[in-house]
C-alpha cells in the first residue's frame, strides 16, 4: 500500500472570492497559478487552516476575513432570516489513510470518503441572541455568534493536537517574521526528531542549564546571599524555543532572505525519517528573494523531491514552465473556475510544455487578449490600437500576445475552458474562407472571434497597412526599392515590405506611428474586444 | 474464519484470551460494554507492546455504535447532537418504526438504545459490514451478555462480516439490561439453551471449555458458588481459602472495620461508610483480596434453606458477581449485624 498521505480534492464555500469552488490535486505537485486577486493564496491558506485544526488560527484572522463578502452582502439584503445565514465550508478529500476515523459520509459531495472539513455556522444555541441581532435595522451581520468546527468526514472533532497529515507552509513575504521561523523550526525538527527522543533532549537541555547554574554561576552566587541568579527555563524558554538551522555555522536569521528563503524551502524538502515525514508542503511565492540562477536550483531540487505532496503558489513562468506544466491549476480573478492543464487536448499540452516560456501564463492571467501572428505585427498592434481607441491595451486590461506562427486554435482551447475574450488577428493568405472561417469551424464561440481582411487580394499584415497608408509607405520606404540582384527591374513596394517585415514595423513606428491608419478588420477587432 | 463465542467464567481470563490474540500489527476491533473494561483493555494493549498499536482500535460499545457506525453512515442525513441515554417515552413504542420520532428525540439526540435499530431501518446494516471489514481483520467482543435488544440484534447481522470473530461473556454476569426496548429480544436471558442456539443459527461455534476455569476464585469458593448458586464455576487454583458464614456479631464488625476487606451488599452500599460496594457494580474488579458478602434478609433466607439458586435472575447473577470477586476469603454477612453502621 502506498504509504503517502495526500490531498485529492478541495472544496470551499464561501470561503474569501469562492462562493463555490472545487478542484482536484495531483499526488505529488501542485503549482497554483494566477494574476494577483486570483485566489492562489487562498487555496493554500485553506489547506492549511484545515491541516492545522487550529481554531485560535481562525479567531485571530477573524471569520470577517473569510467570508466571501458577497454573500455576506446578499445575507443582508435579504429578508435576513436565520435559517438563510450562510456558512463557511472547507473540505479536504484525502487519500486512502486506512483510519476509520477519518472515513464517512460527512462532507458535501455525501460520497464516503476520508477527508477533513472545517465548517463555521451560526451557533444554534444562541439562535435567540442571533435573531435580536438580525432584527437591527443597520446591516450588521452577526460573526460572533459562528462556531468553529474542525471535524473528519467521520464527523469526530480534531484539533491541531491531533494530526492527520503532517505539514508545512514556506511564505516568503514572512521570511523575516520572528514567530513564522520559530514555527517553521518547530515543524522541521519535529519532522527530523521523533517525540520520545524529543522529550529526551527537550530534558537533557534542561539538565544542562541547571549545570550551568550550579558549577559557572556558583562562585558568584556563593558572594550573594538572598537572592540567586539562574538560568530561564520553562514554556518560553526551552529547547524548542532556543533552537535555530546553521548553515556553515551561520544562524538562518543572520542569513540574506533570499538564501534564507532558500535554505529553508530545501530543508524542508529533505527526506528524513519516513515516519515523522511531512506529508504536505505548502509555497507561497518561492521566486520571491530568490535570483535567477538560485531559482533554477530550486526549481531542480523541487522536481526531484519524492514522497511529498507539495502546493506552490507563484507568479513566475519559470517554476511552472521547467516543472511539469500539466500539474498547473490556472485561477483567473474573474473566473472562480480552476483550470487545469490536464484538461486540455493531449496535444495541446505537450504543445505549451514545449513552447517558450510566458507566453501560456500571460495569457491565462489575461481577461482580454488579442493574439497576432508575429513580431511585426507585435510591434504594430499596440500603436494602431492607441490611434484607434484614444485608450492603451493596458487602461483596457487587453493583452496583445505574438504567437509565433499560426498556432491560435491552441490559445483557444485553453480559452475555451477558461472563458476569457479572445480575438484573433490573422492573414486571409489569400482565400478567407479556408483560412479564417472553415478552418476555425469549431472555436465558434461567444468569447472568440477571428478577424482578417475580408478581400483575399490583402492576403497578408504587410499588404493591408500598406492598403491603409499608401502615402505614408511611400514616403518612408520608396527610397529603399533597389534592384534585384542580376535583374534589370527595382523590387516594388510590397516586396520590400514583406522581405524587411521587422524593419518596416519599426521605422513606421518610430517615425509615423500617431499618423498611422488603421486597416478596418483590425478595428473591428479592437472594438470588439471591448465590447 | 473462524466465529466463536467463549463463554467464560468469572476470573477465567476472558481479557487476557483477547489480548493474547493480538499482535503488533493486527487489524482488531475490541468493542466493550463497560467503561471500566474499556479503560483496563487499553491499559493491557499498551503493557504489551509499550503503546497501541494503530490497527487495534478499542471502542465501548455506545462509542461504537455512535462513532464508527452512526456518524460516518448516517450522520450526513440525519444531524444528531448526540445520545440521549434515558428509556424512551412510551409514546414512542406506537410510533412506525420508519418515524425518526421513534429513534430521534425533539432535542435531535439519538435514544441510545435504538441506534442498532435505525442501522437496520435505514438499510445500512450492509454498508456497516463492508466499513468493518474494510479496517479489521477480527473482531472481539467482550461482556457479550450484556447485548440485549436491538443491540443483540446487530450483533448477529454482524455475524455476516468476512472477519474472524471472537465474543467472549459471562452468561451469568448478566445483571442489567440498559438496552431493553419494548418487547424486543425480551426473554433472551431466560433460558441458558436457548441463548446459545441464537448464535449456533448465526453461524458461531460454541466454546464453554476454554474459559471455564477460574484463577481468581479457589476451589474453595469455587464449589460454594457451584453448589449453593447453581452456576458451575471451576478452578485452576491448588491452594485452599475459606468460605466463612458470619454467625457473631462480634466477628461482623470487625471486618467491617477491616479496611482491607470489601463490604459488598446488594444496594445502596453508600449508606456504609467504609471499603463498601454494590454487588453489581463490582462486575470486572479484579483487586480485591478477602472478601465480605452482606446478605439481606432474603437472600439470608434463601441461604439458609438451600435455595439460593432458586433467587431472580438478575439477583442470582449479582450475588454470583460479588461471591467470584474473591481471590482470598469469601465471608457471609447477614446485614442485620451491621445496621448499626448504617447510615
Amino acid at each position: 500500500m502506498n504509504s503517502m498521505k495526500t490531498i485529492t480534492k478541495i472544496q470551499l464555500r464561501n470561503f474569501k472570492k469562492y462562493r463555490e469552488f472545487n478542484v482536484s490535486f495531483d499526488p505529488e505537485l501542485n503549482l497554483l497559478i494566477g494574476d494577483n486577486e486570483a485566489g492562489k493564496s487562498t487555496i493554500l491558506t485553506a489547506i492549511e487552516l484545515v491541516l492545522s485544526g487550529s481554531k485560535s488560527k481562525v479567531e485571530t484572522i477573524g471569520l470577517e476575513s473569510f467570508f466571501n463578502t458577497s454573500v455576506i452582502q446578499d445575507f443582508l439584503a435579504s429578508g435576513k432570516k436565520f435559517e438563510n445565514l450562510p456558512v463557511l465550508i472547507i473540505e479536504l478529500y484525502l487519500n486512502e489513510q486506512g483510519n476509520p476515523s477519518l472515513n464517512g459520509k460527512n462532507n458535501l459531495d455525501g460520497v464516503p470518503g476520508d477527508g477533513l472539513r472545517l465548517i463555521c455556522e451560526p451557533n444554534e444555541e444562541l439562535s435567540h441572541e442571533v435573531a435580536q441581532v438580525l432584527a437591527q435595522a443597520e446591516a450588521n451581520f452577526p460573526f460572533e455568534y459562528y462556531s468553529i468546527r474542525f471535524s473528519t468526514f467521520a464527523d469526530e472533532a480534531y484539533t491541531g493536537y491531533r494530526k492527520f497529515l503532517k505539514h508545512l507552509t514556506l511564505d516568503s513575504s514572512q521570511i523575516n517574521n520572528e514567530y513564522a521561523t520559530r514555527e517553521y523550526i518547530k515543524t522541521v525538527y519535529e519532522s527530523h526528531v521523533d517525540q520520545p527522543q524529543r522529550i529526551g533532549l527537550q530534558n537533557d537541555y534542561r539538565q544542562q542549564k541547571a549545570n550551568f547554574k550550579e558549577n559557572s554561576l556558583k562562585p558568584i552566587n556563593d558572594t550573594l546571599d538572598n537572592y540567586q541568579f539562574s538560568v530561564k527555563s520553562g514554556t518560553k524558554s526551552n529547547l524548542e524555543t532556543d533552537l535555530t538551522i546553521t548553515e556553515d555555522d551561520v544562524p538562518l536569521e543572520n542569513k540574506g532572505k533570499g538564501r534564507q528563503c532558500f535554505i529553508k524551502t530545501e530543508f524542508a524538502l529533505q527526506r528524513s525519517n519516513p515516519d515523522q515525514d511531512l506529508d504536505v508542503l505548502l509555497l507561497e511565492e518561492p521566486e520571491n528573494h530568490l535570483s535567477h540562477t538560485n531559482m533554477k536550483k530550486l526549481v531542480d531540487r523541487i522536481s526531484e523531491s519524492e514522497a511529498k505532496q507539495i502546493f506552490i503558489a507563484t507568479h513566475s513562468s519559470l517554476i511552472s514552465t521547467r516543472l511539469d506544466l500539466r500539474k498547473t491549476v490556472f485561477l483567473n480573478s474573474k473566473s472562480t473556475d480552476p483550470l487545469l492543464l490536464k484538461d486540455l487536448p493531449n496535444d495541446t499540452a505537450k504543445f505549451f510544455m514545449k513552447a517558450p516560456d510566458n507566453n501560456v501564463l500571460e495569457f491565462v492571467m489575461s481577461p482580454k487578449v488579442i493574439l497576432v501572428e508575429g513580431d511585426a505585427e507585435y510591434m504594430l498592434i499596440e500603436q494602431l490600437y492607441i490611434n484607434v481607441t484614444q485608450s492603451t491595451p493596458e487602461r483596457d486590461d487587453v493583452h496583445i500576445i505574438s504567437v509565433g506562427g499560426t498556432s491560435f486554435k491552441r490559445y483557444l482551447d485553453i480559452a475555451k475552458l477558461l472563458g476569457m475574450r479572445v480575438a484573433v488577428i490573422r492573414d486571409n493568405d489569400g482565400d478567407k474562407e479556408v483560412n479564417c472561417v472553415d478552418s476555425f469551424i469549431d472555436y465558434t464561440a461567444d468569447n472568440m472571434q477571428v478577424f482578417c481582411d475580408d478581400d483575399d487580394t490583402n492576403w497578408t499584415f504587410e499588404i493591408c497597412i500598406l492598403a491603409s497608408n499608401p502615402k505614408l509607405c511611400e514616403e518612408l520606404f520608396s527610397k529603399k526599392l533597389r534592384k534585384k540582384p542580376k535583374k534589370e527591374e527595382k523590387i516594388t513596394l510590397p516586396e520590400y515590405m514583406l522581405s524587411h517585415k521587422a524593419d518596416v514595423a519599426f521605422e513606421l513606428l518610430d517615425k509615423k506611428a500617431e499618423e498611422l491608419l488603421t486597416p478596418d478588420y483590425i478595428a473591428r477587432a479592437f472594438a470588439w474586444i471591448n465590447e | 474464519m473462524d466465529k466463536r463465542v467463549i463463554f467464560a467464567v468469572a476470573g477465567s481470563g476472558k481479557t487476557s484470551h483477547i489480548i493474547d490474540g493480538l499482535n503488533e500489527g493486527s487489524r482488531t476491533l475490541i468493542i466493550t460494554y463497560t467503561e471500566n473494561n474499556f479503560k483496563s483493555l487499553k491499559k493491557r494493549i499498551s503493557a504489551k507492546f509499550g503503546y497501541i498499536p494503530s490497527g487495534i482500535k478499542v471502542y465501548t460499545y455506545f462509542t461504537f455504535i455512535y462513532s464508527f457506525c452512526f456518524k460516518p453512515i448516517l450522520g450526513h442525513d440525519v444531524k444528531i447532537k448526540g445520545i440521549n441515554w434515558d428509556i424512551p417515552p412510551q409514546f414512542t413504542l406506537r410510533l412506525k418504526r420508519n418515524d425518526e420520532r421513534f429513534y430521534v428525540d425533539k432535542n435531535k439526540r439519538l435514544y441510545h438504545n435504538r441506534i442498532a435499530k435505525m442501522l437496520e431501518q435505514f438499510g445500512v446494516i450492509d454498508e456497516l459490514i463492508s466499513r468493518v471489514e474494510k479496517y479489521f481483520d477480527s473482531i472481539c467482543i467482550d461482556e457479550v451478555q450484556d447485548f440485549a435488544g436491538h443491540d443483540f440484534n446487530l450483533l448477529l447481522q454482524l455475524a455476516s462480516a468476512r472477519v474472524n470473530q471472537l465474543l467472549v461473556g459471562d452468561y451469568y454476569q448478566h445483571t442489567f439490561d440498559t438496552s431493553r426496548d419494548g418487547t424486543t429480544n425480551k426473554t433472551l436471558h431466560d433460558c441458558y439453551e436457548k441463548y446459545k442456539q441464537k448464535f449456533i443459527k448465526s453461524g458461531f461455534t460454541i466454546d464453554t471449555d476454554t474459559l471455564s476455569r477460574s484463577y481468581r476464585c479457589s476451589a474453595n469458593t469455587c464449589e460454594f458458588v457451584t453448589d449453593n448458586i447453581g452456576i458451575n464455576i471451576l478452578s485452576h487454583r491448588k491452594d485452599a481459602t475459606n468460605v466463612e458464614f458470619i454467625k457473631c456479631k462480634e466477628r461482623a464488625n470487625e471486618l467491617f472495620t477491616c479496611p482491607e476487606t470489601v463490604k459488598l451488599f446488594y444496594q445502596a452500599s453508600y449508606k456504609y461508610k467504609g471499603l463498601t460496594e454494590n454487588w453489581g457494580a463490582t462486575k470486572g474488579e479484579d483487586h480485591y483480596g478477602h472478601v465480605c458478602v452482606v446478605l439481606n434478609q432474603k437472600t439470608l433466607t434463601y441461604l439458609n434453606q438451600g435455595k439460593l439458586h432458586e433467587l431472580p435472575s438478575q439477583t442470582k447473577n449479582k450475588l454470583y458477581v460479588a461471591c467470584t470477586r474473591a481471590k482470598g476469603n469469601l465471608y457471609l454477612v447477614p446485614e442485620r449485624h451491621l445496621l448499626e453502621f448504617k447510615q
